[in-house]
């Protein structure tokens, strides 16, 4: 007696994305509040733009920001769409899945398809809107889809972070309180401003932060144009996070499921 | 009771829940007929749901071991989920969806076709009453709305054994009546078995063929109610008369029943035949010329099974008795 995987994942993931919808509170931060520090910082640094070596000639500080501002709304929606299967386990729609022949991968993963859905949301949303602004991709269409699936992996990989602390704990308060250190960690990244700036300890440590290569590559993508090397920094360092974030969610969730048969 | 036979569709043999040091099911062992409903019945923290949380696989035995539809409730956890239909404690529905949505996803859980999860989700609709509210979202549902599409959930793949962990706490008298109806219609009409944990006493003697009382992990009565009430003792009557005439009116029926403690102005007596003794007992006070100004019948409630079993009394009784 087998139920196909395909259909479960598929109608698991459709609720994962209405409830995300359907629920302002879980976008809306995620969507502006980027924005505004994205018009914040351009307005308040565009002179920085100014200083040879940090953005290529022809270009605009407001282009450097771009994958700042699309990381930023991952993080967001990523531990949001995490945090939504401890909201499953407080309320007890965890238990009516497992009470049903449901495959057991395709609760995480219908899960995280709705912080997924976000990430790529977001990523177009961004460009969009930035793009009268001056935000070009200088890769093209190449660069632009790049940055999206950069945004959707990424997406999985802190929203399966996010997970594994849900299963772990089955607090949504817990998975949330994971954020200040995903934005620390952002803000100790180049991010927001150019490693080449900065000093001291604060510059050994946004070079040695995963955000910053993978800011990096999307960066080189929107600045300088198509290049392989950045294509797979952008991909590659949410990629490394996604695999270790789905085998600390497998394993938490397995450890959850373990007391059930 | 032989959990090998597979011909009762749910069996417990010496089954033991521990968390550390707390037995919170501490051996018990049932056997539900087909067709049966089965009432558990118990305080808060008895050990009920964590009963059915086993039974239902949602939970790994410490001991003993269960079988549902035939199939082990560990080793064959799968075929056990296929088989039987579960409404949990609170109606854990996602608010954030609509009624016919949450039914469509349970179809496809169950690898029921999109056609025929579609056609079955306007008859359980239909048939639990919200097809009006079927595309409003869950969260703008009242309790007894809630609690009808739980059931509706539950029964999409026509499981032949139903088990609801307290399908009525929380609902006013009305929609608590009109869920009572949808299972007995479910058990007279469909044969389903129905495993039901409740702390109302009503409840369980309106809805269960046979309830089994648990009491801090170990259950301590079982059968038939009216079994169980008759064996806790005789139906008591209760008769006011006017004050000074207790003593004669004693007198009068000790053939009928035996003395129990009563307030001034009125007498009790436990009736020797039963109900049927309460007529002798009016011509006997009649003939000795004393004025009856109010007369009831108390009949042993699941309560008193509770108290004679445990020495306390079932909690929220209070509560059932006004309401």
């Amino acid at each position: 007696m087998k139920v196909p995987v395909g259909p479960q994942l598929a109608a698991l993931s459709r609720r994962a994305v209405l409830r995300f919808a359907r629920q302002p509170s879980s976008w809306a931060p995620a969507t502006i509040f980027p924005l505004l520090l994205v018009a914040v910082n351009s307005s308040a640094m565009a002179r920085v733009a100014e200083i040879p070596g940090v953005v290529p000639p022809g270009t605009t500080f407001l282009m450097f920001l771009l994958p700042a501002a699309i990381v930023q709304g991952v993080l967001f929606g990523g531990i949001n769409g995490g945090s939504e299967l401890a909201t499953d386990i407080q309320g007890g729609f965890f238990d009516r899945l497992v009470a049903s022949p449901v495959s057991r991968p395709a609760i995480l993963l219908g899960r995280l398809a709705g912080a997924v859905a976000f990430g790529v949301f977001q990523a177009v949303f961004f460009q969009l809107i930035l793009w009268p602004f001056g935000a070009q991709v200088v890769a093209g269409p190449a660069g632009r889809a790049t940055l999206v699936v950069s945004a959707a992996v990424l997406s999985l990989g802190v929203g399966s972070v996010a997970a594994g602390l849900a299963a772990r704990t089955g607090q949504p308060e817990a998975v949330q309180g994971f954020f200040p250190l995903l934005f620390i960690l952002l803000f100790l990244s180049s991010a927001f401003f150019p490693t080449q700036l900065m000093s001291g300890w604060y510059q050994v440590v946004a070079e040695h932060n995963p955000i910053t290569w993978m800011v990096d590559g999307m960066r080189t993508l929107v600045l300088e144009g198509w290049s392989w090397s950045a294509a797979i920094a952008a991909v590659g360092v949410p990629a490394a996070v996604c695999v270790v974030g789905m085998l600390f969610a497998t394993r938490q969730l397995d450890r959850r499921l373990a007391v059930a048969s | 009771m032989d959990p090998n036979d597979r011909t009762a569709p749910i069996i417990a043999e010496g089954l033991v829940r521990a968390f550390g040091d707390v037995r919170a099911v501490d051996g018990v062992d049932l056997e539900v007929a087909d067709g049966e409903v089965f009432g558990f019945l118990g305080p808060n923290g008895a050990g009920k749901s964590t009963t059915v949380r086993m039974l239902t696989t949602l939970l790994r035995p410490t001991g003993g071991r269960a079988v549902v539809a035939g199939h082990d409730v560990v080793r064959e956890a799968a075929e056990v989920r296929f088989s039987i239909g579960v409404a949990l404690q609170d109606a854990s529905i996602d608010p954030l969806m609509t009624g016919r949505e949450l039914l469509h996803l349970q179809a496809t859980l169950y690898g029921i076709g999109r056609q025929a999860g579609r056609a079955r989700s306007e008859e359980l609709l239909d048939r639990v009453g919200l097809t009006d509210a079927a595309d409003r979202l869950v969260g703008g549902y009242s309790g007894g709305m809630r609690r009808r599409l739980d059931l509706a959930l539950a029964l999409m793949h026509e499981p032949s054994i139903l088990f609801l962990d307290e399908p009525t706490t929380g609902l006013d008298p009305m929609s608590r009546v009109n869920l009572w109806d949808e299972v007995r219609r479910l058990n007279s009409e469909h044969g389903t078995t129905v495993f039901l944990t409740t702390q109302y006493l009503e409840e369980a003697d309106e809805l269960a063929h046979r309830v089994a009382i648990i009491d801090q992990g170990r259950i301590v009565r079982e059968g038939a109610p009216s079994t169980l009430k008759a064996q806790v003792g005789l139906p008591t009557l209760l008769v006011d008369v006017d004050p000074g005439n207790e003593e004669a009116a004693h007198t009068a029926l000790a053939t009928v029943g035996e003395f129990r403690p009563a307030r001034a102005g009125r007498v009790a007596i436990g009736l020797f035949e039963g109900a049927s003794g309460a007529a002798e007992a009016v011509r006997v006070l009649d003939a000795a010329g004393i004025t009856i100004h109010h007369m009831e019948l108390n009949t042993p409630t699941l309560d008193d099974v509770f108290a004679e079993a445990t020495g306390r009394r079932l909690e929220g009784a209070a509560d059932e008795d006004a309401g």
